[in-house]
């Protein structure tokens, strides 16, 4: 045994195995360990939010990678699921006053719901299609939210009054061996931990049978019925699963903010998950939280260190002539830009050169 | 081995769980307080002698066109402030600015950036915004003033409006249509008002304003902010024969809305709520027909007013400390945010406690505010009881003046104005 | 009557500006299978540059359009060039979001120059009207209305006529098959980003000769075309026109029928017409009107 090389694999359940090399192992612990102390050690609330948005931001991203990257359909309606979930969690987790698991699994049920509406298109439509009618689910939807008052609140937006809460353990306000801990440290356990979740269940999904079965329908679909796998069910079945995933997300958006408006479900949103997925990487689960680290954390940090940057205005009659967000978003779409241009593949890819040339030491070329 | 291997990994994890642990919380933090009455102690926001406050202000976007006059206003103020040594004449005023996109989400994001460094926000603008932040205003006993005239600020403990709320302009401005502007309970009277929260405080108003004169509203079209084209409103308004239309409007659309309007030649008498309107559209080719037809609902006086005193200090301070500023109705708004803001803190200083807490009671304790006529005096005290002037001032469209707009009804109050109960938002 | 003319009148009107903004849709997508997300930033680049020309440069407004018309037509060649021609080969997936890119750099550069203000134009049209048949016609809508037809017709003459029509016709046919036959597919690409960008920039400046004047939403436009260009079917330059004019009458007519027939659908229905009516149509025709149906081999 002691022989064998830390890359041997020995068979198919070798391969899949999730933690299997040292590298890996050390990564898992690594990981955790961070999460578990990366609040108490950086307790200011402003990175606390920043992380705790970007949490949210990659369990949608990877709902959307299922659909985009594992089975090839482009959907511009995620941010229509990210807001049914927040509407349910007002509702079920703030009106009802349920617990956590039972309106974060209502806002999924909801989501699998709407999301099994797109079927029909799915089935009749391909490609660019499909991404423009998905497109209009944004004013579709828009316009539900803003005349749906009762379970909306209009235009005027709905406070969201759900509690992050399990039984005694309210991530709220954590108390544990005598400390209690910050609104937003209990957040990020409870989010981080969720995205955890989430891109386990992801991972398990895509390599076992209906993962490997969307993939062969993103990459041609008919090839794939021939060969047997029910093309129609599984692109519904991604779509159910994204806009689950997506209103899960919504629904932790919504009682992390307490508050949600129609304004915030707009196209901009839905372009901005595709930007995550693809910088990211496509069909990649790490990829979905490393980009959305990626596009969540980058304008922070930006905005936190505009100071320093010259020909930036960061206040009402301050020098400059170009605005943080300007600045950011200008940033944003160049590195879009240059990242597709010079790595097709997004931030996955590179880690994945990155983990080839270590995994080859003392060899690599 | 494996065994071990899983063991190992328990350890470690074992060993980050204690230290985590032993790192510690957060969950108890907030400014140590001051002692009682005498010199203010130092806490979040105040080292003794400067005293930060924070600003949330769409500063880029599309609403940065209210969210620049407005900080600028703030700005204006506090300058002036400063030169005459600061709040209760020592303590300098530094204002943090964060820009919201006017965005809830951002909002969240940049209170959490700012709150640690600031006794209070002195402005946080837009109502999506202000809603967004008001629970964790609530969890951290901060105190801010909301940018927005929505009638549900008033109730709120920590929050400190200005001015007479959207739906006191409306409820004034019906009271001047069916005394003075020629119309009766059985006008056509109609609303036009934009589909979110701003539009249905117009509304509100409206409606009371209905109940309270016996006049039904004959006709009201909801539109979306943005729309390109409005000849169906324009056209649906004009089939049910509006004699009067309310409009609740920001300006790109009331451009497009009056210029369609005169298209059309549909020429009811309209009445504007105050941000319906900006400078340019009196420059505009759409100004003849709103010098004729177009009334605005807003408060204080014309921009250059010397004979009110609030205006002729403010214009000699734009002067000094801003002299590229166009004239602006969010700038005035700004300035006046920025006083109550000031006045606060002197009774803060006053009562030797500039922690949140000190300015939360002193709060509860400030009584009347003046503006100097650039805005109706408010009533402050305990949130149940507080009373915001219910005045309104009409303008007519008058492309000579410096902001466009010259005096038509001074300062003057409704009957139906003052019976306008505000109640704590719900929602 | 008077009514549903004057509504019609309208719809056409806004069914012009959608018609010019799908048709550039559908000349990039017919080249080079790429949606451009960026549409809309150029429509509101080449209307903010209309605007340098006609106001800070004081020439005469018909100049100013054609000026701003051809600035537009050299930054969308000039990104084709630099950008777009490295992704040949790419998945169409990551074209895309590109020009989603470069829409988010148009943005922040627009407010940079101009601001956020509200600006007007200086233009012969804005508010005046004429009248005749007991209908008021803005003067802006006329001119909307006759230089898309004249633009649109122009569009087709060269495809048909000119011998770059037909090397892009042959191009976006078969590319290897033009490239056989020595055709340029680089020049291809770059005119039909050309035409596209001088397109949204015409219907760009005409959105800011009206009364509503120039604000930087003035590129949201384009996500209103995105159903007229499906509806028509993608790769379908007279499906687009087609498309363009029927979502504007229909948006126009639900707008002045709201009321009296649609109150039971919500405020502002009018406004989701365009997806909804895209979206029965597709359930029907999965290309679009006039689109073609893909071959799909296994």
């Amino acid at each position: 045994m002691a022989g064998a090389h830390r890359n041997m694999t020995r068979g198919y359940a070798d391969e899949l195995r999730l933690f299997g090399t040292p590298l890996a192992r050390f990564g898992l612990v690594a990981m955790i360990a961070v999460f578990l102390l990366l609040p108490t050690i950086l307790q200011d609330d402003f990175w606390l939010s920043v992380l705790i948005y970007v949490g949210i931001t990659a369990i949608g991203a990877l709902g959307l990678n299922l659909l985009t990257g594992y089975c090839g359909q482009i959907s511009l309606g995620h941010a229509f699921f990210i807001g049914a979930g927040a509407y349910v969690t007002a509702r079920i987790g703030g009106d009802l006053g349920l617990p956590l698991p039972v309106w974060l699994l209502a806002a999924g049920v909801v989501g699998a719901v709407l999301g099994g509406l797109i079927g029909p298109f799915a089935l009749r439509l391909r490609g660019h299609y499909l991404a423009i009618v998905t497109l209009g689910l944004i004013f579709i939807g828009e316009h539900l939210w803003r005349n749906l008052t009762p379970i909306t609140g209009g235009n005027s937006g709905t406070s969201v009054n759900a509690q992050p809460a399990i039984g005694p353990i309210d991530f709220g306000g954590l108390t544990l061996l005598g400390e209690s801990y910050s609104r937003n440290q209990g957040w990020f356990w409870l989010v981080w931990a969720l995205v955890a979740l989430v891109a386990l269940l992801a991972k398990n999904l895509v390599r076992t049978r209906p993962g490997r079965a969307l993939q062969a329908v993103r990459d041609r679909d008919q090839a794939a019925e021939v060969i047997g796998v029910r093309a129609g069910r599984y692109k519904i079945g991604a779509f159910m699963l994204s806009s689950a995933i997506a209103s899960v997300a919504g629904a932790l958006f919504g009682s992390y903010q307490q508050f949600v408006s129609p304004d915030e479900w707009n196209l901009l949103l839905s372009i901005q998950y595709i930007a995550i997925v693809i910088v990211g990487g496509l069909g990649t689960i790490f990829g979905s939280v490393l980009g959305a680290i990626f596009v969540g954390a980058l304008p922070a940090l930006i905005d936190r260190y505009s100071d320093a940057i010259p020909g930036v205005r960061t206040s009402v009659g301050g020098e400059g002539f170009v605005s943080v967000f300007a600045l950011n978003q200008a940033l944003f779409g160049l590195l879009i830009v240059l990242f597709l241009v010079l790595e097709p593949r997004g931030l996955a890819g590179i880690w994945l050169r990155i983990k080839a040339y270590f995994k080859a030491w003392p060899f690599s070329y | 081995m494996v065994r071990t291997k899983r063991w190992k990994i328990t350890t470690a994890l074992a060993a980050t769980a204690l230290l985590a642990a032993a790192c510690g919380g957060a969950g108890e933090e907030g400014g140590s307080g001051g002692g009682q009455a005498g010199e203010p102690g130092t806490t979040a926001g105040f080292d003794g002698t400067t005293i930060k406050l924070g600003v949330l202000s769409p500063l880029s976007g599309p609403i940065a066109v209210i969210g620049q006059p407005l900080t600028a206003g703030n700005k204006v103020w506090f300058d002036h402030l400063n030169s005459q040594g600061g709040v209760a004449g020592k303590y300098k005023v530094e204002l943090v600015q964060e820009d919201t996109l006017y965005k809830p989400d951002v909002t969240v994001q940049q209170y959490n950036k700012t709150k640690g460094d600031v006794v209070a926000f002195t402005q946080i603008l837009g109502t999506a915004p202000t809603l967004a932040v008001l629970p964790l205003l609530e969890s951290d006993k901060m105190i801010a003033a909301p940018a927005s005239l929505d009638a549900i600020w008033v109730r709120e403990d920590n929050l400190l409006p200005i001015g007479a709320p959207y739906q006191i302009q409306s409820i004034n401005a019906m009271e001047h249509y069916l005394n003075e502007g020629g119309g009766s309970p059985d006008s056509k009277i109609c609303t036009m008002v934009q589909d979110d929260v701003y539009g249905e405080a117009g509304q509100q108003g409206i409606e009371f304003a209905a109940q309270e004169y016996g006049f039904t509203v004959a006709n009201t079209q909801r539109f979306k902010v943005g729309t390109e084209n409005y000849a169906g409103q324009i056209g649906a308004l004009a089939g049910a024969g509006c004699e009067m239309v309310f409009l609740t409007a920001t300006p790109t659309d009331a451009g497009k809305i009056w210029g369609t309007a005169a298209q059309a030649q549909f020429a009811p008498r309209w009445y504007g709520q105050s941000p319906s309107f900006v400078g340019a559209l009196a420059k505009s080719a759409v100004a003849p027909y709103m010098q004729q037809y177009v009334t605005i609902v807003a408060e204080g006086t014309e921009w250059g007013d010397e004979s009110v005193p609030g205006m002729k200090d403010m214009i000699d301070r734009v002067e000094q400390y801003a002299p590229e500023q166009q004239p602006d109705y969010y700038f005035a708004f700004g300035y006046n945010q920025a006083r109550a803001m000031t006045a606060l803190l002197e009774k803060a200083v006053e009562r030797g406690d500039l922690s949140r807490d000190g300015l939360l009671q002193a709060s509860q304790e400030l009584g009347t505010v003046s503006f100097d006529g650039l805005t109706g005096d408010y009533e402050y005290g305990p949130a149940d009881t507080r009373n915001p002037p219910r005045s309104t001032t009409l303008y007519s469209v008058d492309p000579g003046k410096p902001f466009g707009l010259a005096t038509l009804k001074y300062d003057f109050s409704s009957e139906a104005a003052g019976k306008f109960e505000f109640k704590k938002s719900d929602t | 009557m008077t009514t549903f003319l004057q509504n019609c009148f309208a719809g056409l009107s806004l069914g012009s500006t959608y018609a010019l903004v799908a048709l550039g849709f559908v000349v990039i997508y017919k080249s080079t299978g790429v949606i451009n997300f960026a549409q809309g930033g150029l429509l509101a680049l080449g209307a903010y540059l209309g605007y340098t020309f006609s106001n800070n440069l004081a020439v005469a407004f018909a100049v100013a359009v054609l000026l701003c018309c051809v600035s537009a037509a050299l930054v969308g060649a000039t990104f084709e060039r630099i950008v777009l021609r490295r992704m040949v080969g790419q998945p169409p997936f990551a074209v895309i979001m590109i020009t989603i890119g470069l829409l988010f750099v148009l943005e922040p550069l627009i407010t940079a120059i101009w601001g956020f203000e509200h600006k007007q134009v200086n233009n012969p049209w804005n508010i005046r009207t004429v009248e005749a048949f007991g209908l008021v016609f803005g003067v802006r809508d006329l001119w909307t209305i006759g230089l898309t037809a004249a633009v649109v017709l122009a569009f087709f003459l060269f495809f048909r006529f000119s011998s770059l029509g037909l090397a892009m016709r042959v191009t976006a046919f078969d590319p290897e098959a033009a490239l056989a036959q020595g055709i340029s597919a680089r020049r291809v690409y770059a005119v039909s980003w050309a035409i596209a960008a001088a397109l949204a920039a015409l219907a760009g400046i005409l959105m800011a000769a009206g009364p509503g004047g120039l604000t930087p939403s003035i590129g949201f436009i384009a996500l209103a075309a995105f159903p007229a260009m499906i509806l028509g079917g993608m790769d379908s330059p007279a499906g687009a026109v087609l498309g363009g004019l029927i979502i504007g009458l229909a948006e126009a007519l639900t707008r002045g029928y709201q009321d009296r027939l649609f109150s039971w659908a919500g405020d502002n229905v009018s406004v989701i017409v365009p997806y909804l009516l895209m979206i029965v149509i597709l359930l029907i025709r999965p290309y679009g009107l006039l689109g073609t149906r893909e071959v799909r081999r296994i």
